[in-house]
């Protein structure tokens, strides 16, 4: 095929994209042509569309952001997946951006084609909201470095070939000043993981313990002691694939869209139970219906204020909004089964459901930051209040330290 | 209804920043409520000059000719200053359904005038229990020899004591249809109510055998489409006087200093602050989706509107008396503003309906629609 480049015009690049998805693309059943292929994004990452903005020597084509965005554009019109990698795929675009070339040559291509799996290895039982409290520690030892400590909330840590880990490298600077940054192999001895079983009884996440677990030097990302910095940029990833939410960007072999739409039927659930004309009933799933519709009309607005500004204000009250919309669903479904939401079972299953929902709202007003940490978020850096006081923030960490409160 | 180009539009919306910037100041609002109009006769003068009195009469009457987009655009700049004005009355209601109906005569005679601010008209649609139906239209009509005489007591009638010419929905037959009244008919009494927002003109009009002009093809719907464009005026007016409240309250707990820190930094005001983002941000979008879908006659614009009318009652009545306790002591002097938004906020929550009826509006649009 013909190399695009920075100099292809949009139209011409227009033309490319879309001869090119009609010849590989079975737009009706959104489905490859070829019947034989099994990995989708690797025909578009060879094609050179994945990952378009890259440098050339990295499997890109330096284009512009402008020009990625016709690319998204056409695949978007035919629901294929797989461009726009080079915006969304968190551990790719870290390691292009912070690793050695070692480290690129090894897992580049395989992260972003989904033949290498990645997990996030952040939080720790005495580090959740205050991540930058960690206490997993990697020694340095000639040409690697052995990790000792114990990570959780890791999901994906069985089938993960690597895990972004965090790790404390300097125990005499204040917290945020001595965190490393590494991409660490994760099939070996010095690993295990545990599944955690969750309230709802699912079991998503998993603890890993590190014992002397090894990564070598070269998959230090960054500089040592400057992986707080780092994490701010896989976090922004992290955040834009969180915020762009259901759709067809999901990264990986399947080619259906992705189910993300947890949104429930309240009012034919009113009428299976009865209470479909009960006014209260009605206001109450009135109410939590407009929740979810406003979110859909702000989410619409922050994608218009998006295509003439960098940032809208509107991105970072989503995931606050979707806190609530889900608990609020949960709560109405509740008043809605009345007393049979006593019940559970494969043979009560609107109960069954609604028990599970109620449960499981809590893996978004929890899990990537409470809604506690998204208000003082929202507070410090969308309406510019004073920050928070950190009273630890500036103090040495120290091998020591405890968990007690400071004064 | 045409839509304005875009520049017009900004443009628009400019002018009318900057009247209100320098006509409708927290003095002069205060000023405004104390009088008896309720609003000043220069501000309006100078409305009409920018285009805002006639924005809804179409261009041959002399107007500007624009939609609910328009509309909604303009009207949160006048919640934001919480502008006093008749244009509710008369640049919204009374223009609509004058607009809306088919009698030419009475479109020539009033609209006109109507458009340049120079008369204003008053819409009188619903009864004592306010309910802004037409199973709540008090007031009957009778044919007589010498015509049609009126008979009953509206309510709630936005600028009433402030209008030269009264539309009047009176029940006809097994319908309502709308009436031009004369306030100065004898058999007229226009009594002012007295109202907890004090920038509110509202009256009864109670009709004793009143002579009343038919206004051709004036039926229920079009009460309906005035409550439409009512509705979006009244979100815009919320969206806007929401997000001005809330500017208010944060550049206070950025400045008011407590325990050696401003008290914005304490995590009680900023979780109240992120929480009433989110509401502010919610009512601007289904404010302005819902006057996009109305411009374009979407099929779910009435479940829209429906959506934006009970979120924005609900937020801008959250937001200002969440403002007076984020404010503290200051706020509940009476010289401090925030009691004013609460006032306005508490008045647009009933005006045209309750939240309440909203939400079951809006549940039962979207059981149609599936």
């Amino acid at each position: 095929m013909t190399r695009v480049t920075k100099s292809t015009s949009d139209d011409e690049l227009r033309k490319l994209v879309r001869d090119w998805l009609q010849a590989h693309w079975n737009a009706s059943d959104r489905r490859p042509r070829d019947a034989a292929v099994q990995n989708w994004v690797r025909v578009v990452f060879d094609a050179g569309w994945s990952v378009p903005t890259w440098p050339v020597e990295w499997y890109g084509c330096g284009l512009t952001s402008q020009q990625a965005a016709l690319i998204e554009a056409e695949f978007a019109c035919v629901h294929a997946p797989g461009a726009g990698l080079d915006r969304f795929h968190l551990a790719a675009n870290t390691v292009l951006t912070f690793g050695q070339d070692v480290l690129k040559r090894e897992v580049l291509r395989g992260l972003v084609v989904g033949e290498l799996k990645y997990c996030l290895l952040y939080s720790e039982p005495g580090a959740g909201s205050d991540l930058a409290a960690l206490r997993t520690r990697a020694d340095r030892e000639d040409d690697h470095w052995l990790v000792t400590g114990q990570k959780v909330w890791t999901s994906g840590a069985q089938t993960a070939d690597f895990g972004l880990l965090l790790a404390r490298t300097d125990w005499s600077v204040p917290k945020h000043q001595g965190i490393s940054f590494f991409c660490l192999p994760m099939k070996q001895s010095g690993i295990e993981v545990r599944p955690i079983r969750q309230i709802t009884g699912d079991s998503h996440f998993n603890e890993v313990f590190l014992d002397s677990a090894r990564v070598p030097a070269t998959h230090l990302l960054g500089q040592e002691n400057a992986g707080w910095k780092i994490l701010q940029t896989a976090l922004a990833y992290e955040r834009l694939m969180m915020g762009e939410g259901a759709g067809e960007r999901r990264v990986g072999q399947e080619w259906h869209a992705s189910q993300n739409d947890n949104s429930v039927d309240l009012l034919s659930l009113a009428r299976t139970h009865g209470c479909h004309e009960n006014p209260w009933i009605r206001q109450e799933i009135a109410r939590a219906l407009g929740y979810r519709h406003l979110n859909a009309l702000n989410t619409d607005r922050a994608k218009a204020e998006l295509t003439v500004s960098r940032s809208s204000s509107l991105m970072s009250l989503g995931k606050l909004a979707m806190s609530r919309i889900l608990h609020e669903d949960a709560r109405v479904m509740t008043s809605i089964l009345g007393a049979s939401s006593l019940l559970d079972g494969p043979q009560y299953p609107d109960a069954a459901d609604v028990n599970y929902r109620t449960a499981n709202a809590y893996m978004t007003s929890i899990g990537g930051g409470t809604d506690q940490i998204q208000r003082n978020i929202i507070a410090e850096r969308v309406l510019g209040l004073p920050r928070e006081v950190e009273v630890d923030r500036n103090v040495p960490f120290g091998s020591d330290r405890n968990d007690t409160a400071m004064r | 209804m045409s839509d304005l180009s875009l520049d017009v539009r900004v443009a628009m919306r400019d002018a009318f920043h900057k009247l209100l910037a320098k006509l409708s100041r927290e003095e002069d609002v205060r000023h405004a409520m104390d009088t008896a109009p309720g609003y000043s006769a220069r501000l309006w003068e100078q409305m009409s000059e920018i285009g805002i009195t006639g924005l809804l009469v179409p261009a041959r009457y002399g107007g500007i000719g624009a939609g609910p987009v328009e509309l909604e655009m303009l009207m949160e700049e006048a919640g934001a200053s919480l502008l006093c004005s008749p244009l509710l009355s008369s640049g919204v209601l009374s223009a609509v359904v004058l607009s809306s109906s088919s009698d030419e005569e009475i479109k020539a005679r009033l609209l006109p005038d109507l458009a340049s601010g120079k008369r204003i008209g008053a819409l009188a649609f619903t009864g004592n229990r306010g309910l802004w139906t037409a199973d709540d239209v008090e007031v009957a009509a009778a044919q007589t020899r010498d015509g049609w005489r009126l008979q009953g007591t509206s309510s709630y009638v936005l600028s009433a004591a402030q209008a030269d010419f009264l539309l009047i929905f009176a029940r006809r037959g097994s319908g309502c249809a709308c009436f031009e009244v004369d306030p100065k008919d004898p058999q007229v009494v226009v009594e002012a109510l007295p109202s907890w927002d004090a920038t509110l003109r509202i009256s009864k009009v109670i009709c004793s055998g009143a002579t009343g002009t038919p206004i051709a093809g004036a039926d229920w719907r079009i009460a309906e489409r005035a409550l439409d464009f009512a509705r979006i005026a009244l979100v815009g007016e919320q969206a806007g006087g929401s997000r001005r409240i809330f500017d208010i309250t944060i550049d206070h707990i950025k400045t008011r200093v407590q325990f050696g820190r401003a008290v914005g930094a304490f995590q009680a005001m900023k979780h109240m602050a992120a929480d009433l983002l989110l509401e502010v941000e919610s009512a601007t979008s289904a404010a302005r989706c819902a006057a996009q879908a109305l411009t374009e006659h979407a099929p779910d614009a009435g479940a829209l509107v429906s959506l934006a009318t009970f979120t924005c009652k609900d937020v801008f009545v959250q937001v200002a008396a969440s403002a007076i306790q984020m404010h503290g002591g200051i706020a509940f002097t009476w010289d401090h503003p925030a009691h004013l938004y609460l006032r306005r906020a508490r008045a647009d929550a009933q005006l045209f309906g309750t939240s309440a009826s909203y939400r079951e509006r809006y549940l039962a649009q979207l059981e149609q629609r599936i």
